[in-house]
């Protein structure tokens, strides 16, 4: 009797000590699987930051990563809301995108068109006519390679006179495309001097091109 | 710390032939013969003139971008009285005592009037205040001058060796061995070993 009461009772207890193991086991299980989870959505969360952050380097990397201020950022997106709302042009207005770069106006600023810039025709012909001179030309050719001393100048255009060049040499200075050092005395293409020939080659060559088609 | 003042003499010189006052590769100071000029003295040392002549500034404000040259020379006929303040012992081999008649030929009636004239540009250059002895010290060539300008300021222009900086009302020139800043109305060019900025202004 008392035997069967000692196996009884050890037979509860192993009972008693299962049912809490199964216990645990359930309490584990679900926060393994709660555990799980978060991780799930934290590599979910570093995975959508890792692919902004390979966006930005690629776009960066690129050259067309903008990282603007607030503010303008604010601004651009009243922009957009505008052009979406079907503002025609609001866009062109705003942002003017020209050889050297990007440039923002601001919204009360009057918007820049060709027609509104003020030319002064006689100093355009004046510029252009500065140009318009073969030894002119080569004067500007010459000089884009660096200050040049007027006997050295005359070295290579063998072909005119002193007193041409020296002409030739007036008429590009009162142009604004050549400037004279007046210590050294050494004559330099001005930056407007560089565009200039450069715009009047290109044209030629682009005109040459059409004759050829 | 020394504070000294730099005060006039009292003697009018005038110079008996023209002179190169100052002259690197982007400048040139030059004064006329018979050009007027008062001593500058530190402990009875000279260390500068007050000129009042025909006299010339030449600078190459002048910076050389690879997109070509920004900026235009200065030539200035300067027939004001300027200071300047520098290696006087050249200079003063080449100073005489001056007449009645060379101040006449300048416009003053005596010693008086040049000598007010100067002690007002000194003052206007000096400030109310004193000036610490290194500032204007004479030492490894250095030069500074001073030049009246047309709203009663004063043009400065300071060198020692190549380096350079001359403010004006329109411009103001930095130059050193590499380095060029050229600050215009408009614009600011910057250059240095074959690099450049420009930064313009909107209108």
């Amino acid at each position: 009797m008392f035997i069967f009461i000692v196996f009884y009772s050890i037979i509860i207890e192993i009972k008693q000590i299962n049912a809490k193991l199964r216990m645990v086991r359930i309490k584990m299980s679900e926060d393994i699987k709660e555990d799980m989870k978060k991780l799930r959505e934290e590599i979910a969360s570093l995975k959508e930051q890792l692919r902004d952050v390979m966006e930005r380097e690629r776009r960066r990397s690129h050259g067309i990563y903008i990282d603007v201020g607030n503010r303008v950022r604010d601004y651009m997106e009243d922009v957009m809301e505008s052009v979406a709302e079907g503002i025609h042009g609001e866009l062109e207005k705003s942002i003017f995108i020209g050889p050297r770069g990007v440039r923002i106006i601001r919204k009360e600023e009057a918007p820049r068109e060709e027609g509104e810039v003020e030319v002064s025709f006689p100093k355009v012909a004046e510029v252009m006519s500065a140009l318009g001179q073969e030894h002119r030309l080569r004067i500007l050719k010459e000089l884009i390679g660096g200050g040049k001393y007027i006997n050295e100048l005359q070295e290579k255009l063998s072909e005119i006179t002193a007193s041409t060049l020296s002409s030739h040499l007036k008429v590009l200075e009162e142009a604004g495309l050549v400037v004279q050092e007046k210590v050294r005395g050494r004559y330099l293409i001005t930056m407007p001097g560089r565009t200039a020939y450069k715009m009047a080659t290109r044209i030629t060559k682009f005109l040459e091109r059409r004759d050829i088609e | 710390m020394t504070w000294q003042n730099y005060q006039l003499d009292n003697t009018i010189l005038k110079a008996d032939e023209a002179l190169t006052l100052w002259q690197i590769e982007k400048g040139i100071i030059e004064i006329s013969k018979n050009t007027l000029a008062i001593p500058i003295k530190l402990d009875k040392q000279r260390k500068g003139y007050v000129f009042h002549g025909h006299s010339k500034l030449v600078l190459d404000t002048i910076v050389e971008t690879q997109e070509g040259a920004i900026g235009k020379p200065v030539e200035k006929e300067i027939n004001e009285p300027f200071l300047m303040i520098g290696d006087t012992e050249e200079i003063q081999q080449h100073l005489t005592i001056a007449s009645k008649e060379d101040l006449t030929s300048m416009g003053y009636e005596n010693e008086k009037g040049f000598i007010t004239k100067a002690e007002d540009l000194r003052r206007k250059f000096l400030g109310k205040r004193r000036m610490h002895a290194h500032q204007c010290r004479d030492e490894n060539n250095g030069f500074i001058f001073a030049f009246p300008n047309e709203t009663g300021k004063l043009d400065m222009l300071i060198a020692k060796g190549s380096k350079l900086v001359y403010k004006a009302i329109d411009r103001v020139f930095v130059s050193t061995k590499n380095k060029v800043v050229l600050k215009t109305p408009k614009e600011v060019i910057l250059s240095s070993d074959q690099r450049s900025f420009v930064i313009k202004k909107e209108s």
